[in-house]
Parts: C-alpha cells; structure tokens; sequence
C-alpha cells in the first residue's frame, strides 16, 4: 500500500468538525474507553494521529470510521476536549464525498439508507431500510430472518410508514443540503494541494 | 397539572411501541398533560450527524421551534434516549450566532434554544418528582434487585447532556429505588450496547450485550432497566444470539424504566406491553 501524504487533511477535519485534531497528545483514553476498540483495523487514537500527520489512508479508508457507534466516550473523557466523535463523524463525510467508502463497511450502507427514508416519509420507516438493506447488500440476506419475524408476530415491527411532515422536511432537507454542499465546496478550495506519495517500505527494513 | 410537548420519535410508533404506551399511560396516571407536537419529524439520528452537520441540528430546532412559538409550551418529553441527545445538541449549537443563522433558513423561522428537554429519566425524576412518584406508588417492588442501564446518549456528552454525574449516574437508581427496587452498584452503567450496528455488524454487538449482561447479573440483578429503544432491542434481543454458543445463559429481561413505573402505579397490562419483550418480563413485574 502506498502511503499518500496529505497535508491538508487536518485542516479539512478541523474546519469541518469545528474541532482541532492537532490538540491531541496520544494520552490514548479515547481508546481504552472505546467499546469497538478492539473490533477494528485502527482504534481511535491511532486516527487522530493519522489525521495529524495527514495519512489519508490510513484515517479516511479505515474500517473504524465505520464502527464507531457514536457513544461519546472519547468525546467525554479527552483531557484535550477533543469531540473525537465528532471527527469521525467528519472522517465519513470525507470518505463519502471522495468516493472512497471500503466495501467491508456495511454501517456506511444502513446509514446512507436511513438518511433517504427519512428525507422520504419524514420520518424513519424501520422496515424499508432493512428491506432496501437486504436488496443492496446481498451479505445481509440471511440476517436475522428468525429474529425478526419474531418481532413481527410480536407487534414490534410497523410494517407501514407513519408519516411527518413531509412538505416541511423536504424544504429542510433540500436549504440544508445547498449550505452544506456551499460551505465545504469553499473549505475544500481554501487548501493548495499538498501531498507527496511515498514509496512502500522496504520488505528489509533498515537497509 | 403540568403540561409538556411531547415528541415520541420514530422508534416508539415502531420498534419501541411499549416505550411509548407504558409512557403515555404512566403521564396520564401521574397527572402530566402530554401534547404532541403536530406532524413533527424524524430527528435526524446519527445519520443526519454523520452526514450533513446543519441538518442534523435544523431538525430538532424545528420541533423545539413549534413547541415554543406554536403550542406555547416550555418542556418537550422525549423519551428516546437517541432524539434527546439530539434535542440537547441543537439547544447546545444554537448559541453561536452562525449556527442559529442557518438553522433559521433550513427551518424557515428562528430556534434560539430556551425549550427544556426531559429524557425519560428525567421525566420521572424531575417533572413528576420522587415524592409525587412515590405517593402515586400503590404497587410498590418488593426489593427486586435491578441494574439501572443508562448506555450511552442519556448522559454523553455532558456539556451537551449537562449530566451532573456522566459517568456514573444515579437518577435513574432513585426511580427504581422509590419505586421499592433494590438497584444495584455495578460497572457497565454507562457502557455502549453497539446501537445501530446491530443492523449489521452482529457479531460485535453481541459481544457487547454479553458483557453489559453478565456483569448485571454478577452483580446481583434480577432484571436491566433502561431508557433507549436501542439499548432495550439489543439487549432483549440478541440474548437468543448468546444461547446459541452459550447453552447455560441464563436470560435476563430487560424492561423500560416506564415498564417499571408503571407496574407499580397501576398502570393495566396491556399499556405496560411486556408482551412485545423477546426474554419473558411478565413474571418478575407481575
């Protein structure tokens, strides 16, 4: 694997996340607190450091970006005040904007899903994107069949939309989504290009 | 007695409809006049945060925003544990003046925060209170021991939440223990069930559950009490995923905190919807 160097990722993440990645001095409490910690490729600390030193791999391509459950226990305990979830949250914009989304990241999936149904009924229609999920995902087919129908003869799964207001949502949706396409259009161009490629390491080592 | 908007969010008209009928029929037996906010919308969840910032703050503003200027009221309940999070971060990003700028033109009026936001915890504790809650108490426990489960967005992050103990809160213990629960110390409080992920990376919430559970029942539970329809389906559910590689598991039901209230103020059964739990909870509350 090629190392991309990017300097500009940091300065994207922090103007993006509000945050300042740069402020983290690898105390690693954001890890040890990490409930998915030990599930993925990196753990957290390890992606503020990529972040910092702009290893765009490393961080943006990660699986842990896509782990990450969004539990606010590093955002919590950072002795920086960090919102560490905040970043990742910025990682996976980033991954999405540049077409860069690991196919080994299903939550990435479920997520974009959930953010259609709802911009579509106005509110989340539960049974849709398991649905949608099974027919984009072809691993997911036989996921927990039994279980849910289970909860179906239960009464815990509404099989039919109920429905917000959608008029209003879709005004929300499409305001929020022209500012936000605007301000990271003139983030991106703040930053010259800067980046270098390096070599793979030398399967020796020190030569 | 007291009036609050009332936003269910989408869980509770789906996965989570006993969270929303144990609920509702506790405030009316607690005397709360419950309004809901007409033709509110999904909060955003952490789709909306993970993929476009200004929107994931409009869409609580814009419920907060009817609360205040049409239905004239000061509090919302929001018994999800994932919207009042939601809720809380909006009241919370609001205060800087570019924020609230935006959000105004998303939402179409201006939100400037001000609307108070009860979790479901917070509901018992602080609008009803522990007194009127205990003389309302006509079934009281009688010493059952429960682990009160508060997971993760009920008090993370504090400056959003303003949780006054984050990481090893105690409202939710006072409730149950007012109620005639025995609640037990234990460690995994605070910890995460996996949420959403159990959507699809299965194996890691199990391993979550597993652990949040086993501690609970080392440390003496008969029973997890919680406030989040995530937690409550990860956890009620995927006990049948553990028996399959674990034969000796022992189940432990896992019940809403309004279950709890609920049983103990009379409220009948068929609101208390123990029926819909996946473990069997009938017993124990009965």
């Amino acid at each position: 694997m090629t190392t991309t160097i990017d300097a500009t990722l940091a300065r994207r993440v922090n103007r993006g996340s509000g945050e300042n990645a740069y402020k983290c001095y690898q105390c690693k409490k954001c890890s040890t607190g990490c409930p998915v910690a030990g599930f993925g490729d990196l753990h957290p600390a390890q992606i503020m450091r990529a972040v910092q030193l702009g290893a765009v791999e490393a961080a943006v391509d990660s699986r842990f970006i896509w782990l990450c459950t969004g539990c606010e226990t590093c955002t919590t305990r950072c002795p920086q005040g960090i919102d560490i979830a905040a970043i990742m949250d910025e990682l996976r914009m980033i991954a999405r904007e540049e077409h860069r989304v690991r196919s080994d990241a299903p939550f990435a999936n479920i997520l974009k899903l959930n953010y259609d149904s709802f911009r579509r009924w106005g509110r989340l229609y539960e049974v849709e994107l398991l649905a949608l999920d099974k027919a984009t995902r072809l691993s997911s087919l036989t996921d927990d069949v039994v279980m849910g129908i289970r909860m179906f003869l239960k009464g815990k799964i509404n099989p039919l939309p109920t429905f917000g207001d959608r008029a209003q949502m879709k005004r929300m949706t499409d305001v929020a989504d022209r500012i936000n396409r605007d301000k990271r259009a003139v983030s991106r161009a703040m930053d010259l290009p800067d980046t270098a490629s390096l070599p793979p390491a030398s399967p020796g080592g020190v030569r | 007695m007291s009036r609050v908007a009332y936003y269910p969010g989408c869980s509770l008209h789906g996965t989570a409809r006993e969270l929303e009928s144990s609920f509702v029929g506790t405030a009316v037996k607690l005397g709360v006049d419950l309004v809901e906010i007409p033709g509110w919308e999904c909060c955003g969840n952490t789709a909306a945060h993970a993929t476009n910032r200004l929107l994931a703050t409009a869409l609580p503003a814009n419920e907060m925003a009817k609360v205040k200027d049409d239905m004239g009221l000061e509090r919302v309940a929001v018994p999800c544990a994932a919207c009042f999070a939601r809720f809380m971060a909006t009241n919370h990003e609001v205060e800087d003046a570019d924020t609230a700028h935006d959000v105004a033109q998303v939402v179409g009026r201006p939100y400037a925060g001000g609307v108070g936001v009860l979790n479901l915890v917070d509901f018992y504790h602080d609008e009803v209170g522990l007194e009127a809650l205990e003389a309302k108490a006509v079934r009281p426990f009688a010493g059952l021991k429960v682990a009160a489960y508060y997971g993760c967005l009920l008090t993370r992050p504090p400056k959003i939440t303003l949780a006054e103990d984050p990481e090893y809160p105690t409202h939710m213990d006072e409730v149950l223990e007012t109620l005639g629960c025995e609640p037990v110390e234990w460690t995994f409080k605070t910890d995460c069930c996996g949420a959403s992920l159990a959507l699809c990376e299965q194996a890691v919430v199990v391993e979550l559950v597993r652990k949040i559970i086993v501690n609970a029942r080392a440390c003496g539970a008969q029973a997890i009490a919680c406030a989040c329809p995530l937690c409550q389906v990860n956890l009620d559910s995927r006990q049948g995923d553990i028996k399959k590689t674990d034969p000796s598991w022992i189940d432990v039901p896992i019940v809403y905190l309004s279950q709890f209230v609920g049983r103990a103020i009379g409220v009948g059964a068929a609101d208390l919807g123990l029926k819909k739990h996946m473990v069997a909870a009938e017993a124990l509350l009965a």
